[in-house]
């Protein structure tokens, strides 16, 4: 297992392109994280499609704690997505990239027009580079149609005089929890 | 409209004015200065040039088979629900993607970054057409709400001011902007354009990759926009030029292992996005979206079918080679190139937007390799530029006058060197004015930035038997490969040589039959008389008879080792000679540190403080840049680093004829940088970079001297 030395590389990769990183033990507390840096950035929801039996566990804390919960139909939110929450299917080390499935439209839409972006990763799921994925990922590919994302970051520019800004079409934070436990 | 002058007057009055405009040259310089550093960290614990061969291979063997890879794209892009079009012509793909808007009733469209698209002017097409377009990558919006082109290819808006920006956007908006607030500036644009994702119908992108075994095209942003125009819209058209095929995900890996880092310096970009067939859209008639895929030829596959210039096709639009590039660096996008900029920009101009718009902009290349050392992909970059250039002037038949003579003249060894001993009686220009100003270059009146140097009263060939000596029973031999700056400018620099080598039981030789190398006449266009005078060297110089052949001029010894074996290529036993010569030519410092072997007890200890200026021919045409300035330590040199040592001092020999303006900006930053160091003499390894650095010297004052490294090390010697 290569594992302790993957997930170094992938904090310390991570925090060069100012993606957040968290460890949490499972999905409970990725949940509460999320709720919680809602709150603190003043937030009125989180979009979380794709969830499945996981997402009514998460509708009971945004509940309790009076966020708007949207898992559906997000283009008719767009505008009022405040958090955007995912499960990542892999992260690749070396270049601190969380690698998505991104075939369903609402988890596109969650990912990229939410003002942050938060998304779990189980800790068994980082590999040291993107090589070690090109089996897997072309799979994914070639179950079609396919929309597969690598998501590095925050999104950026420096297109004005090449001063870096964050936060020009997608998220102006990313969150990454890498989690402990795999996914019930 | 991007407007690209068609002859060299016009060019140089552009290029002036681009001088003048200091913002660009202080924003370019920041940028020249921050990107080594940056692509440095970026590529750590990775090999580069293994990398760069790696992709090179893998493009070419990828090239001559497009067709067959765009077959399989289009199958299995069809399988999973998109269609595939194939365009000819810039102009079919964008009446295919007109007619595409068309059939789904689009009014609105959002664009991605694509080149392909700048290539084909699509949004003058499809603003014709009476639709809405909007760049959605922040550079290129700006640039596009400025009626202008991109200036460089991954930062299209580089060349504009925050405070340009500003103004802009306070007319977009209506409401006044602060310059110094750019997080503002991109919030405008964030909101701006976030209602335009949402009202759109269609969204166009390019792609950096098309993945032949899955049929999926590979986007490479920074923004996100590229993931919200293949999202948001029901209709997605992709515009994709057939050199992105490659064979699997393997390959297009590789080449993302180089892209953001060799582009941007970041080890990957934020979002790369890889799209398999119609994927779901909710707004779209049966929940997929209308997937397009127009891949465009446009004279790719003319291309593809070259072997020379096919490997202009390995080009992943990196940008790299402007990044490097010191014309680049003084004069923006905007003047160096047409669509497409940078050097990969002057050869793809010829092919893709036409001889009038390359014919003056390929003029303006120094051949200092920089871009050539940076490609990702391993192109030949200069090689190709000269190669155009001399297309150019071979089918316009209008050739400068310098370089009829020159063919006329240059061939015949005889005549060159009398016409170079004649110069000397009369130092002024005889027989044609034009003629002896440019053909030895050194001659001209009115370039007042550098003083030029007076033909050498005897020439090397002259005093050669007289300064060395036969040596009895010698170890090796060795040729003298001199070079025409040598022999009839600078033979002290071979006397210094001499010195050196003396009690080494060395027989050197100077054979006659030798004359010019043969690189201005390349350097101007002329391939056959660059062939002519190679044929010439290699009979004077026939490796069997030496062990080693050295030259003190880099241009030379970088001419020799590499372009001889191009230019005779295929020509029998004459090619296996070049190959022979190849293995023997060795520069000065090397043959010093290595093959004499020269120790520090034959040198003076406490010598003084000396720059050293790393010409582009020996530090990245021969691949030296540790022996010089190990053989100044061991002669008790105090070597001292400046800034931009390895930046070209702008002669690049006829170079300095066409562009006077640029070779004396490039000169006065080289030397402001030696002076900087406070050290009393700026060495350097070739005659070539002597003559710009002394003649610039003497011509401002300055109180360094400049010497070739032979000299100084020379000097140090115990007599």
């Amino acid at each position: 297992m290569e594992q302790p030395q993957s997930l170094v590389l992938m904090k310390q990769r991570a925090e060069a392109v100012q993606t957040v990183v968290s460890e949490v033990r499972n999905m409970r507390e990725a949940f509460d994280y999320c709720v919680e840096l809602a709150k603190k950035e003043g937030l009125q929801s989180i979009a979380a499609p794709g969830l499945g039996k996981n997402a009514s566990a998460l509708g009971t804390i945004c509940k309790k704690n009076g966020l708007n919960f949207l898992t559906k139909n997000l283009r008719e939110h767009i505008g009022r997505i405040g958090t955007g929450f995912t499960v990542a299917n892999w992260g690749i080390a070396e270049t601190a990239t969380l690698v998505i499935d991104s075939g369903s439209e609402d988890l596109r839409i969650a990912t990229m027009l939410g003002e942050i972006h938060v998304a779990a990763l189980p800790r068994s799921r980082i590999v040291a580079d993107a090589a070690a994925l090109e089996e897997e990922l072309t799979r994914m590919m070639k179950t079609t149609p396919s929309y597969l994302s690598f998501i590095s970051g925050a999104s950026r520019t420096a297109d004005i005089e090449r001063v870096l800004t964050i936060g020009v079409h997608g998220p102006q934070q990313l969150h990454m929890l890498i989690m402990e436990e795999e996914l019930l | 409209m991007i407007k690209t002058p068609h002859d060299l007057q016009t060019y140089r009055k552009d290029l002036k004015g681009a001088l003048r405009n200091q913002f660009l040259g202080k924003t370019l310089d920041t940028f020249a200065t921050a990107y080594p550093t940056s692509r440095a960290n970026a590529f750590a614990g990775i090999d580069f040039d293994t990398l760069a061969c790696e992709i090179a291979k893998g493009k070419d063997e990828s090239i001559p088979k497009l067709e067959s890879l765009l077959e399989e794209f289009t199958a299995h892009a069809r399988e999973a629900g998109a269609v595939v079009h194939f365009a000819r012509t810039a102009f079919e793909a964008n009446s295919i993607i007109a007619s595409i808007a068309g059939e789904n009733g689009v009014k609105k469209i959002v664009k991605g970054k694509s080149m392909t698209a700048e290539e084909t002017f699509l949004n003058a097409h499809l603003e014709r057409e009476g639709y809405e377009v909007t760049e959605t990558d922040l550079g290129e919006w700006i640039i596009q709400l400025r009626g202008e082109g991109p200036s460089h290819m991954v930062l299209p808006a580089i060349h504009l001011s925050r405070k340009d920006v500003a103004d802009l956007f306070t007319k977009v908006t209506g409401e006044p902007r602060d310059p110094d607030d750019i997080n503002g500036m991109v919030k405008v644009a964030r909101r701006e354009l976030r209602r335009k994702f949402i009202e759109a119908d269609m969204g166009i992108s390019g792609a950096n990759f098309a993945i032949a075994s899955s049929g999926t095209i590979g986007l490479v942003t920074n923004e996100g926009n590229g993931r919200l125009v293949t999202t948001m819209p029901r209709v997605h058209v992709a515009l994709v030029g057939v050199d992105k095929l490659v064979p699997n995900l393997r390959s297009a890996l590789r080449i993302l292992t180089a892209l953001p880092r060799n582009a941007t310096g970041q080890v990957i970009s934020t979002y790369v996005t890889w799209i398999t067939g119609a994927t779901e859209c909710k707004t779209a008639d049966n929940g997929r979206k209308q997937m397009h895929i127009v891949f465009l030829d446009n004279g790719r596959l003319a291309l593809s079918k070259d072997p020379l210039f096919s490997q202009a096709l390995r080009c992943i639009r990196c940008g790299a080679c402007a990044n490097v590039c010191p014309i680049y660096k003084l004069v923006g996008g905007h003047n160096y190139g047409h669509v497409y900029i940078g050097a990969i920009g002057l050869v793809m101009t010829y092919f893709y937007h036409g001889r009038e718009n390359a014919r003056a902009i390929v003029k303006n290349c120094l051949n200092c390799q920089s871009c050539r050392k940076v490609c990702p992909a391993g192109i030949d970059l200069p090689g190709l530029i000269k190669e155009v250039h001399g297309t150019i002037l071979k089918v316009e038949g209008k050739k400068p006058i310098r370089n009829v003579l020159l063919q006329k003249v240059l061939p015949n060894r005889r005549l060159f060197h009398s016409l170079l001993r004649q110069a000397r009686i009369a130092q002024k220009p005889v027989a044609d004015g034009g003629f002896i100003r440019h053909l030895p270059m050194l001659f001209s009146g009115n370039h007042g930035f550098r003083r030029l140097p007076a033909i050498a009263r005897v020439p090397l060939r002259d005093m050669w038997d007289r300064i060395n000596p036969r040596v009895d029973n010698p170890k090796y031999r060795v040729a003298l490969f001199g070079g025409c700056l040598v022999d009839f400018v600078y033979p002290e620099q071979a006397a210094a040589l001499l010195r050196i080598a003396r009690k080494r039981a060395v027989q050197f030789e100077y054979p006659l039959g030798q004359t010019c190398c043969g690189l201005p006449a390349q350097m101007m266009g002329e391939k056959q008389t660059a062939r002519a005078v190679a044929v010439q060297n290699l009979s004077a110089l026939d490796p069997a008879d030496f062990d080693y052949i050295v030259t003190l001029c880099a241009s030379c010894g970088s001419h020799l080792k590499e372009n001889y074996s191009r230019l005779l290529k295929g020509e029998g036993a004459l090619a296996v000679k070049v190959a022979q010569l190849e293995a023997k030519v060795i520069d000065f410092s090397s043959f010093a540190t290595r093959v004499l072997g020269v120790a520090p007890e034959e040198f003076q200890r406490a010598g003084q403080k000396v720059a050293y200026h790393a010409p582009c021919h020996l530090c990245r045409g021969m691949g030296v840049s540790r022996e010089p300035r190990e053989l100044l330590d061991t002669a008790g040199l105090q070597y001292v680093r400046s800034g931009d040592e390895e930046v070209c001092c702008g002669f690049g020999g006829s170079f300095s004829i066409d562009f006077p303006e640029i070779s004396a900006e490039l000169l006065r930053r080289k030397l402001d940088n030696a002076e900087a160091t406070g050290a009393g003499v700026l060495v350097t390894d070739c005659p070539g970079c002597v003559l710009q650095l002394r003649g610039g010297m003497e011509r401002r004052g300055g109180r360094m001297q400049v010497k070739h490294i032979a000299e100084v090390v020379a000097e140090q010697r115990k007599s």
